[in-house]
């Protein structure tokens, strides 16, 4: 394929009631200098004199293996099939799902057919959200946890209904599922329409220049607040929080700079490992230890710490300072002012039983094993992967090579030379029950050492 | 045996004519005995042209709103039936493009229309349901709704019609208006070919493989190993042969004898890109097939399902139909960037 460039395909999913249609709507209004095509589902209720909209079946066919990853949708591989004939009409095309659709399927078609593959090329899986209805949803459907985490762009809709502080919750919960996509809030599906169509959603890098912490480790702490201590005697004080107890590590001689954060951080991971010791109210908090505030008495408490030399010491705690008011007071009942301060991604609970996994390694890869490694991680667990995208180095080659996949199928292409950028493997994972250690472990043995 | 493909046709096929249509050019038929050729093209305009020179007879444009889908000549070479994404099928008159008769059947598109041998009933097929209507327009017969869209539809006899979707193969007695048989197998049914005598039932399925029924005994059996999926089916006049094309190969079965189970099947190759439809001749086992990548190719075939290319030519645009003359001594073939080329063929 070089002649000509393949059409990109954007497939919109969602529930019910979230907001597709006005979405859509937007989308064929908005002056975009492109011709769409889109293919509607057999509810779909475009207002539109638009010259190119197709009402498809959402037939799902599954092959005589029985296999759910060669389940496609035979309705869009025959109007596809039909629009291919007509490309000088439309330079997109818009896939728009019903809110009951697995999205697997759909997007399987565009790596199953032959005939689509050469033609089509999926942008992008927008999944819009009601913001007041998908905690409900997210526990009752499971067709509404694949949405998501299938999704390269989640538009959290109907923002104004709810509060800031149910939005930040379900957006972390949207995030812990699915860590690839962008989240984008909105009222009334008012979002750019260059937000939802021609993404180039597997482009990673553009996604990991939006958001630094994308692939950043899950940490057991969520705040670090680093303080210049001369020798003495220091309140640590707390105010009433969200839990009865706080893991804390006081770490000393830590400096303010990011790097020597990150090296705390991870010495203070480790030390996170260790089982805590419990502190009560009032006792001192040893330096460099893993310890357990016990926080059930009512009111204030106050531990405090013993210095003997001047230094920077780092307080590495399992919640930010916001929560518990966390607050460092002189002898003289001044508050000392922090000179540095980071939260970091923090390991959360999961309830969710969609996850991902991101992985990043530095390094080159060894291809023959990764390849026999995907083949058997993706012939056991295929149906519970959704979705596999990321960077990989190939030991020997100098370009980089994009991975993405769907289900069971993996499409790898070389996308750009290496060039000066450091070489580094970079992939996620999204999907059911995922076994993150098992997964890094299996990567981790591709590596060439 | 040409050795090589080239612009200039080899083997027993000759020079004839080219034209151009307004568009990529979907599908053709041959009128009034081989006098004419009908071409209907992504732009939704029926062309007539002359069977001898190519030269364009009548012309209509914007038959159907949203685009034209398919076409078929009633067998008396005088009526031209056309279908479309506005769920219409319109009556033409060969002689001179008048519009005949317009009839609404679908609020879906019409993807597949089919002429009974003796011409007394038009198969159509829109979404879910197959229908047959008179040669004046009016529905004689309507299915009830398939589990699926209907994929592929053919004719088993002048009253029996076969319907393929996912998941089977049903037959229909369209006069009693009563299901015949239904042939089961879990697998999207894309393409489908009926022998000449109605008694074996190919279809090629969307997981690169081709299934077979013989309706006496309902047995059935899979050829898999195509490299895509098969698309085109072809069965020759006698009911021995069945070319089918999914990749570049074309994959010959021979119904010989106790064939084709455990038999090897002629592989026919030459094209370096996907094959894009097969056609027998009208008579004898010469086989013309058509790739995307511009190429035709005649083949002479023995009972076996083996032969050779006797002749091919290269064109520049993926091959969208062809079409024998009924007499056989002439190929016409259409392409996507709209031209329409017909070959005299050599005895």
């Amino acid at each position: 394929m070089s002649s000509y460039e393949k059409v990109p395909v954007t497939i919109l999913t969602g529930f019910l009631g979230s907001g597709k249609t006005t979405l859509l709507n937007r989308i064929l209004t908005e002056e975009h200098g492109k011709r769409i095509a889109v293919i509607e589902n057999e509810f779909g209720e475009v207002g539109i004199d638009q010259g190119l909209v197709i009402n498809a079946d959402e037939e799902v066919f599954e092959m005589s293996n029985g296999c759910i990853c060669c389940t496609v949708r035979g309705d869009l591989i025959r109007v596809l099939g039909n629009l291919m004939k007509r490309r000088d009409k439309f330079d997109y095309v818009l896939v728009e799902t019903t809110g009951l659709a697995d999205p697997g399927p759909v997007a399987q078609t565009f790596f199953m057919d032959d005939e689509i593959k050469d033609e089509f090329s999926l942008d992008g899986i927008v999944t819009l959200v009601d913001a007041a209805h998908i905690d409900q949803q997210l526990g009752r459907s499971d067709e509404s946890s694949e949405q998501v985490a299938f999704a390269d762009v989640l538009v959290v809709n109907k923002s104004d209904l709810v509060s800031d502080e149910s939005l930040d919750q379900l957006e972390s919960r949207l995030r812990e599922m699915n860590r690839m996509a962008k989240i984008l809030r909105t009222e009334r599906g008012n979002v750019p329409v260059d937000t939802v169509l021609n993404l180039s959603a597997f482009d990673l890098d553009q996604a990991l220049e939006k958001r630094p912490t994308f692939l950043e480790p899950e940490y057991p702490f969520e705040w670090t607040g680093v303080y210049w201590l001369s020798a003495g005697r220091y309140e640590l004080s707390l105010q009433e929080g969200p839990d009865p107890n706080m893991s804390l590590v006081v770490l000393a001689n830590q400096s303010t700079e990011e790097e020597s954060l990150h090296e705390g951080a991870e010495w203070c991971v480790r030390q996170f490992a260790e089982s805590p010791q419990p502190l009560r109210p009032t006792e001192v908090v040893p330096l460099n230890k893993h310890v357990d505030l016990q926080l059930e008495t009512e009111g204030q408490k106050s531990f405090f710490l013993e210095i003997e030399q001047p230094m920077f010491v780092g307080l590495f705690a399992q919640h930010t300072a916001e929560e518990f008011d966390i607050k460092l007071f002189a002898k003289t009942g001044e508050s000392l002012p922090l000179s540095a301060e980071r939260t970091w991604v923090a390991q959360h609970e999961h309830d969710d039983e969609v996850t991902s996994i991101a992985i990043e390694r530095d390094g080159d890869v060894d291809i023959q094993q990764l390849n026999d490694w995907l083949n058997q991680l993706l012939a056991e667990k295929g149906v519970d992967i959704f979705r596999l995208k990321g960077f990989i180095s190939i030991a020997d080659d100098p370009r980089r090579f994009v991975f993405q996949g769907v289900h069971m199928l993996i499409d790898s292409q070389p996308e750009r030379l290496w060039g000066e950028m450091p070489r580094k493997n970079q992939l996620v994972f999204i999907g059911r029950n995922l076994d993150e250690e098992a997964i890094t472990a299996g990567f981790d043995r591709c590596l060439v050492h | 045996m040409p050795g090589s493909l080239t612009q200039k046709p080899q083997g027993v096929l000759r020079d004839g004519w080219t034209a151009d249509v307004q568009d990529y050019a979907l599908v053709c038929d041959w009128a009034a005995g081989g006098g004419v050729l009908l071409v209907g093209d992504a732009s939704s305009t029926l062309s007539c042209l002359d069977g001898k020179s190519g030269g364009l007879l009548w012309k209509q444009g914007d038959v159907h709103g949203g685009g034209l889908l398919t076409l078929a000549v009633h067998p008396n070479g005088k009526i031209l039936a056309s279908s479309g994404q506005d769920g219409e099928v319109v009556f033409w008159s060969v002689a001179d493009g008048d519009k005949l008769r317009t009839i609404k059947v679908s609020k879906s598109w019409v993807e597949h229309l089919s002429w009974s041998p003796e011409g007394s009933s038009l198969a159509v097929a829109c979404s879910r349901t197959a229908l047959a209507l008179d040669p004046h327009g009016s529905e004689k017969w309507r299915s009830e709704d398939h589990p699926s869209t209907v994929s592929a539809i053919a004719w088993s006899g002048e009253k029996e019609l076969a319907t393929a979707c996912y998941g089977s193969v049903n037959f229909y007695e369209i006069e009693k208006k009563t299901v015949s048989q239904k042939l089961e197998w879990q697998g999207s049914l894309v393409s489908m070919a009926l022998s000449p005598d109605g008694e074996i039932v190919a279809c090629g399925s969307q997981d690169n493989s081709v299934h077979f029924w013989r309706r006496s005994t309902s047995e059935d059996a899979m050829m898999s190993g195509y490299s895509a999926k098969p698309s085109s089916l072809s069965f020759d006049h006698s009911g021995v042969l069945l070319a089918t094309g999914g990749g570049e190969r074309v994959t010959v079965w021979s119904f010989d004898g106790d064939g084709p189970e455990g038999t090897v099947p002629g592989e026919l190759e030459l094209h370096s890109e996907s094959i894009t439809c097969l056609s027998f001749a009208p008579r004898g086992m010469r086989l013309a097939s058509g790739s995307k990548d511009g190429s035709l190719a005649i083949w002479s075939l023995n009972r076996d399902g083996h032969g050779g290319a006797t002749g091919a030519v290269l064109t520049f645009e993926s091959i969208s139909a062809l079409k024998w003359r009924p007499d056989g001594r002439a190929i016409a073939a259409t392409s996507s960037q709209g031209s329409v080329t017909s070959w005299r063929i050599a005895r």
